[in-house]
């Protein structure tokens, strides 16, 4: 049905789309496992050596423990928040709500240069710039529509008889709350959750803004390592982003299925 | 069992009486008179959370105006528009506004072109296995993150970079790709796609593939088709991506940081620059917040025409 020619060109631009989206990831991982001191093509030998090298580098190691913990203190602030947030807007008759749609989206509509210096002065007023824990708060802020979004879209899915049904048999809103509301949209509250943990994991222009040089994260110190010289050991640190991206994406397929993005409105 | 039961009193299990107490002191904090505020306390936090945005925003509206004391080096007292002035008047920042919209205007464009097809082929193909590779292909780059994808096209694109590794086989010397304007188009197109691609295909999954085989059965040429049938009826789906695309280039850090080597600068990094080179903050927070109106207006048309997308966050009740 689909015309020789028309498969030809739709073809050859996705199979450049591809390369280019592939090709970055697959060099990057390749050039991690070269023998060489420098990166060169093809690569001059296998070893692990630099694998070896940033496990032993303190200053790679105390910044992905940073970029952990402020993961995890996005999550802590963002799940209850964007949960209960979705919840809202999905189960309850709110009033405004398209005002509260736009208000709620301003993360992502305020450009990130602007959001983050917004956020560095009022950090530095407040006296709290140099800490790690503000960023996992601007991390939960700026990423904050994604879990608000994955919690409605499983919320707007849930039949809401199954709550009355519960209150009818004598359940308390707390139990109501707990037994049947949330497991119903647990699997948003997870893929939310995922998404925050990945995004504030890989965030970088808001992390530059926010750190100074004793509280880099890992994105950051990658970028400035890169700026001075680079080396086979920025390789092997980034194919661990290669590998967390690899279990988030998985880890997503699973949960909802990566086809769920394809669907119309 | 019954005797134990007269013993002791008849007890609920613990867990039961947990939930009691707790529902006990939420029927003193929050009454059932006031559910009908239920949903606003749910959704406040929220509120307050994007609340900082808002704060953050107010803060550099302030900051703009006021100007750099030279003397020393802090912004002066009194209200003043001289630093918009500055930024109108100055031909270097009217060179970075005009290299950041140029740079947008060509990847908007180069974007388009590639995630059409592939976001018309991850839609049609009827080949499962197609699709899912398709997808994890697009979502990978999503979760590596900017910075370490830069990295990757650092490292093909240098001077001893896999292209020019492969051109030097055939005897070619090396060629400088990085460091200019085109290497950061390149960057952004790279950047985008998955963004560009996420927002086409719920638009293209709303053409029935009928539509196109009617046409088509009439004796239409394919590329008449794609003209006249296909690419109208996704145009809230193209006008969103475009939209999406632009304001996230437009707006862009680290692409041209990493990519551009200093030279070719976009107005986020000349806001950096302000705030950590210069120690202008007046004159940098005068720049983000001309940035922020025009990236805001753009996502603010898009949501308009377009809804907020597969983003839409609960549904009208």
């Amino acid at each position: 049905m689909i015309s020789k020619s028309q498969r030809m060109i739709f073809g050859s631009l996705v199979l450049f789309s591809i390369l280019i989206l592939s090709l970055p990831t697959i060099i990057v991982v390749g050039a991690s496992f070269t023998s060489g001191n420098i990166i060169s093509f093809p690569p001059d030998g296998f070893s692990i050596k630099w694998y070896e090298k940033i496990a032993l580098a303190r200053d790679l190691r105390q910044a992905f423990v940073r970029s952990l913990m402020v993961s995890l203190i996005c999550l802590i602030v963002s799940v209850p928040i964007g949960t209960l947030a979705g919840i809202a807007l999905t189960r309850y008759r709110l009033q405004f709500i398209g005002a509260l749609q736009v208000y709620l989206l301003l993360p992502f509509t305020i450009p990130l240069i602007g959001s983050g210096i917004g956020m560095m002065l009022l950090f530095g007023n407040l006296g709290i710039l140099g800490s790690i824990w503000p960023l996992g708060i601007a991390c939960a802020v700026i990423n904050l529509p994604f879990i608000i979004w994955s919690v409605s879209s499983s919320a707007a899915a849930l039949d809401r008889d199954l709550e009355l049904a519960a209150a009818n048999c004598g359940a308390g809103r707390i139990e109501t709350f707990l037994y049947v509301t949330l497991p119903g949209v647990m699997s948003g509250v997870i893929t939310g959750g995922l998404l925050m943990f990945v995004l504030a994991m890989t965030e970088f222009l808001v992390s530059l803004l926010l750190t100074d040089a004793r509280t880099v994260t890992l994105p950051v110190q990658i970028y400035n390592n890169v700026r001075s010289i680079i080396t086979p050991d920025l390789a092997a640190v980034s194919s661990v982003f290669v590998a967390i991206a690899l279990a988030a994406v998985w880890l997503l397929d699973r949960l909802v299925g990566l086809e769920i993005f394809l669907k119309s409105k | 069992m019954e005797l134990k039961i007269k013993e002791h009193g008849f007890r609920y299990p613990l867990h039961w009486r947990i939930l009691d107490s707790l529902e006990a002191i939420l029927g003193v904090l929050w009454p059932n008179r006031l559910a009908k505020f239920t949903g606003w306390i749910l959704i406040l936090p929220a509120l307050l959370l994007v609340g900082i945005l808002v704060i953050g925003l107010i803060e550099i509206a302030e900051n703009s105006f006021h100007s750099l004391d030279r003397s020393t080096f802090r912004l002066s007292n009194q209200y003043t528009l001289d630093n918009y002035r500055a930024i109108f008047e100055s031909a270097t920042y009217g060179k970075v506004i005009l290299r950041s919209v140029l740079a947008t205007i060509f990847t908007v464009i180069f974007t388009l072109i590639l995630a059409f097809p592939f976001a018309y082929t991850l839609v049609r193909t009827q080949k499962a296995i197609v699709r899912k590779s398709l997808l994890v292909i697009l979502f990978l780059p999503f979760f590596i993150g900017q910075v370490v994808r830069a990295y990757g096209l650092l490292i093909i694109l240098g001077t001893k970079g896999v292209v020019n590794q492969t051109i030097g086989l055939v005897g070619v010397d090396p060629i400088r790709l990085l460091f200019n304007f085109p290497s950061v188009v390149f960057g952004e197109v790279q950047y985008m796609l998955p963004f560009a691609v996420l927002m086409l295909a719920p638009a293209l999954t709303a053409i029935p593939q009928e539509t196109e085989t009617a046409a088509s059965s009439l004796g239409a040429h394919w590329a008449r088709v794609l003209l006249r049938i296909t690419l109208p009826m996704a145009k809230p789906g193209i006008i969103g991506a475009a939209l999406v695309v632009g304001t996230l280039t437009l707006t862009d850090f680290a692409i041209p940081a990493m990519l551009g080597g200093g030279s070719q600068d976009f107005i986020a990094n000349t806001i950096y620059d302000q705030f950590f080179r210069t120690s202008d903050q007046g004159l940098g927070s005068a720049l983000a917040l001309m940035l922020v109106a025009l990236g805001s207006a753009c996502v603010g048309i898009a949501v308009a025409l377009y809804g907020a997308g597969t983003l839409s966050m609960g549904g009208k009740p």
